[in-house]
This record gives structure tokens, sequence and C-alpha cells, in this order.
């Protein structure tokens, strides 16, 4: 029953794609019964919490740029019963609560590409809010651990214990799917082009391997879904979404200059939050993406310290060469003169390492660790 | 509901806890003999009780308390190798910690203990503060502050830290407690635990 139940939700969605139209919206709505007034009750215990959390990005116009985004795609209406909070975890990720709150992690600001691929996964997000996934989620659970409980009492055997395990996490992937499509309805809706909800997932896909070829590992793809997975694999999603988006058409611009240009105040401090994440392929992979149209002075000042940090003799040679790039391109911040010092001083060049560290104190005496930068030139 | 699936780090965290050995008890320190940390040439002489706690946080690390290591936390990372991690590795495989080397600067001493708090804990919000030279253990090193707060607290916590390079390995010796109160309370203590550290 549950499985025919998941199976018309994925046809009805999969159809539903391809039909511009989107389903009537219901403002200011609010929880019916006892579990929704639950899930309600504990979101906004959580956005409580948010509201005064130091990791939230307070910044005005990053703040009024991404909300821009959410209303362009799902439209005004929509948009009104959203409260955005950009939260400072360098992972891609974005989350939706019952009660209307939204997250998204600056890992993903990091990730995306242009406004369409943004209002993709803010879509996703809204999608999630408007079918009221967390509530169903959490009815669905509740049953099935009943079914789970009796079904040891009454000796249901094995077969139905994992039928129903089982059965949790196919709602979740059908859930995910379901706002997957729906998310592209609204982009369809929108004045983005639908075909941007697929390239995030080829990319999220690349990124995961470059990944795990930079840890000297194999990079191990799935291909399907594994029995307790919460979310179909990375490439059923741009499959799905390609295959969607296509029967859409071809329509809108992504704005991928405008996203870049709302995104740059904020990019050094990304970049280096992603570097810290201790994950060399992976970041390596990024900041290839990010120089696809030239590497900035943000960017080589990046890779210098992305390099500098994994210190390998090689590295040390490679992160001077980055640095000299940014400080040669006329606009690179005193830092660099700091990581090239530092890299030099490593690689055992004492005399142009600390030559480049005087140059660091000169362009900024007042920094936090001047005084340790000059013990370091006095050795 | 999220966009896509994301590992837990508080439920790796509590498995870490499960994991540890039921067995291992707390020691008290007491006031005034030298003894050697961390299972290394470091030494150090308190001049006031802790308690050394069972569970270490790794195979080269040590912690002592005085009102439970949620309050103040002294952790000694005795003489860590080239190649070896600050602590325990909760997940080797998807987030591997950085590595000590032995050609790392002293500036690099920070950066490693950031790193690490970062990728173990999932801390995102961490501040180094000051950074400043420091003689440590007899030999020149670093001091630093630093704040910082765990996942899914907005609990504000304190802590600074004594770290050298010493023959091609790392001592380093952090105190952290909540900022309100605890901190400025065992701080003194603390510091002259570190201040009697010998290599």
């Amino acid at each position: 029953m549950r499985r025919l139940i998941a199976a018309a939700l994925i046809v009805s969605t999969a159809t539903a794609a391809s039909d511009p139209v989107l389903p009537p919206y219901v403002p200011a709505y609010q929880p019916t019964d006892v579990d929704e007034r639950g899930a309600w009750m504990i979101a906004d215990e959580e956005e409580r919490r948010l509201r005064d959390a130091p990791e939230v990005i307070r910044d005005p116009a990053l703040n009024a740029f991404v909300r821009d985004v959410l209303c362009r795609t799902v439209g005004a209406d929509r948009c009104a019963a959203i409260r955005l909070y950009i939260v400072r975890i360098p992972a891609f990720n974005a989350t939706t609560y019952p009660n209307g709150m939204m997250t998204v992690w600056t890992g993903a600001l990091l990730r995306l590409h242009s406004e369409a691929e943004l209002g993709a996964m803010l879509g996703h997000e809204f999608g999630h809010f408007e079918l009221r996934h967390t509530v169903a989620s959490f009815r669905h659970r509740r049953s099935g651990n009943a079914l789970l409980a009796w079904a040891s009492i009454l000796g249901g055997g094995f077969a139905l214990q994992v039928a129903t395990i089982g059965g949790f996490y196919r709602f979740d992937r059908a859930q995910e799917k379901a706002a997957d499509l729906l998310g592209l309805r609204y982009l369809a809706a929108s004045s983005y082009p639908a075909s941007a909800a697929a390239d995030i997932w080829v990319r999220a896909m690349a990124e995961t391997d470059a990944s795990a070829i930079g840890r000297y590992r194999k990079p191990d793809q799935r291909y399907t879904a594994g029995f307790f997975a919460t979310h179909p694999t990375d490439l059923t999603r741009a499959t799905y979404l390609r295959a969607a988006a296509a029967a859409i058409g071809v329509h809108g611009a992504d704005e991928a200059a405008r996203y870049r240009a709302a995104v740059a105040p904020w990019l050094p401090r990304l970049l280096a939050d992603q570097i810290k994440r201790n994950d060399f392929g992976g970041s390596e992979y990024l900041l290839a993406q990010l120089a696809a149209d030239g590497w900035t002075t943000p960017l080589l000042f990046a890779r210098g310290e992305l390099y500098r940090e994994r210190g390998n003799p090689r590295d040390l040679v490679s992160a001077a060469g980055f640095y000299r790039d940014a400080i040669g391109r006329g606009d690179a911040p005193p830092e660099a003169y700091r990581g090239l010092g530092l890299a030099l001083l490593r690689g055992n060049q004492a005399e142009p390492g600390k030559a480049a560290l005087r140059d660091y104190l000169r362009r900024k005496p007042d920094a936090g660790d001047a005084p340790l930068i000059s013990t370091l030139i006095a050795s | 509901m999220t966009l896509r699936r994301f590992p837990s780090i508080a439920l790796a965290a509590a498995a870490l806890a499960l994991a540890a050995p039921v067995h291992a008890a707390n020691t008290l320190i007491p006031a005034g003999q030298r003894i050697a940390v961390a299972g290394s040439v470091l030494t150090v002489q308190p001049d006031a009780e802790w308690n050394r706690l069972g569970v270490r946080p790794g195979r080269y690390a040590e912690r002592w308390t005085r009102d439970g290591d949620q309050l103040d936390a002294l952790t000694f990372y005795g003489g860590i190798a080239d190649g070896k991690t600050l602590f325990r590795e909760v997940n080797r495989k998807e987030r591997p910690l950085p590595r000590v080397a032995a050609t790392m600067l002293v500036t690099d001493i920070p950066i490693l203990l950031e790193n690490s708090y970062r990728v173990a804990r999932g801390i995102a919000a961490m501040t180094i503060e000051r950074v400043e030279p420091a003689r440590f253990a007899g030999s020149d090193g670093v001091h630093f502050t630093y704040s910082y707060i765990r996942l899914d607290e907005s609990l504000h916590r304190r802590g600074e830290a004594f770290g050298a390079i010493i023959r091609g390995r790392l001592y380093l010796i952090t105190y952290e407690a909540p900022a309100l109160y605890y901190y400025e309370r065992s701080a003194p203590t603390a510091r002259r635990v570190v201040d009697s550290a010998r290599v």
C-alpha cells in the first residue's frame, strides 16, 4: 500500500512537472491538527535559537539578494511566507521547516554559479514547505514505528520489519523527488531557465569524486540509492531533472553575472571557510570551477592558502607562485605577502621569505600576528 | 527537510562518546608534584588539585579538569609526530583531520588547532584572536587566544593555548571554558600549570 502511495506521488508529480501552471497557494496557513501543531512548535523553538545565533550572516545586501531570487522563483505571494537565514556552514545544503523558516548554508552560495541555480535550490526547499513534507514524514514514521512494534509482539517476521524500515527511506526519497519536480515548476513559471537544476547535481558529483581522489581514495559515486538513503543519488536527480527541464523547453536567462557580483563581497570569507575543511581535492575543484572565466585575485590567494596548508615541498613552490600571481595583479590583500613569506620560509628559502614578511608588516603594521611574524623575520 | 543528505556530526559525536571505554577511570592529580602528561616527555607541576579524565581525546593527548570538562578543560598534546593528528579521528574516510608536519612554522600551530576543531566538531563559529610569540617548555613558541561556539549550542566558549615545535614534534597545551564566569575562574591556575611545563 505504502509503495503504491509513494509510486502515485512520483507519477503525479512527474506528469505535473511539464505543467507550467502552479498549484493554488494558501497564504497564512495555520497548523490544523495535533501532529502539525507539534511540528510547528519545534520549528518555532529552533527559529528563536537561530534568530540570535552567531553563525547567521546578517549582511542586509546578501540577505536581500537571496530573498529577491526566492521571490523571483516562487512568486511574490509565496515568498512572503518565508523567513530566510543565511547560516555560515561551509557545506552544500539548505533546509526548510514547516513554519516557513528556511536556511541557506554559505557552502551552497560558494558552489552555485547563477541566480537560476540559487532559484532552483530555493524552489526545491519551498517545495518541501508547500507540500508540508515535515509533518507527512513524521506521521509516516510514527505509523511505521507502531507497525514495527506490533510486528515484534505478534511475530510479524523479519520480512515485514525490513519492508517497513525500507518504507521510511523510500518515502523520504519520494518526497525529495516531489520537491525537486515542484521546484522545477517554479523555475518554469519564473524568468530563470529550468535546466539550471540539473547542472547543480552534475557539479556535486564531480566535487565528490575530486574530494575522494584528493584523499587518495577511489571515487565511489553511488549510482543507485541505497536501502537507507534518505535522498536520491546525485546522478538520479541530475537525470530526472534534465529530462523534466527538456520537456519544459529553453527560456529565460540564468543571470550568472548578477550572481557573481552579489556574492563577490563575501567570496574571500567563503573561500577561507572552504579551505579550512581540509579537503584539498574538493577545494581545488571548486576553485577551478569558479575560475572558469579566469583567475581573479581572491581565487589566486585562496589557491595559495590551500597549497601552503597542505605543505608538501612541491605545494610550497606552487603556493609561492599563486601568491606572486595574486600580487602581480596589483590588488592583492597584505595577507598575500604573508602567505608568500611563510611558504618560502617553510620551503627553506629564508631570505626571500623574510623579505616578503617585511613587505607584509609594512602594508599591515597593526596586524594581529605582527609580533609573531617579527620573530620569524629576526630568527 | 534538506536539499541533500548530510552526515550528522552530532550523531558521530554521540557514537564517539559511546565508543569510549567504560572502565576508564578519572584520577586525582595532587598539587605540588611533577608529573608526565599525555604519555610523553612533557612534564608539568600543578600548584592545585586537578582531575585527569580517563577518556583521552587521542593517543597523544590527555585532558584535565577542575569543575568538569564542560566547564573547564586543560588539554595536553604531547610530542605529536609528523603525519599524526591532534586527536582521534571520528571519520577518517569522509572527514580526515589535518596532520602535524615536522616542517610546520609556529604560525601554523593556531591554524592546525582551528582546522582540527572545525573538521572534527563541525564548529563554524571559531575565531583565533591574539597570536603572539611566547616561551613554552623551554623553547620559542606561540601563545594564542580564541573563541568558539559548538555546533547546536549558543554558549560562548573561550580558549587559550601555548605551543611549540620541539625537535620536529608538536607540544601544545590548551585551556578552554565558557566565557561567562568559568574562564576567568580557572585561567590563572591553568596558566601556572603551563608555566611549569618542561620537555
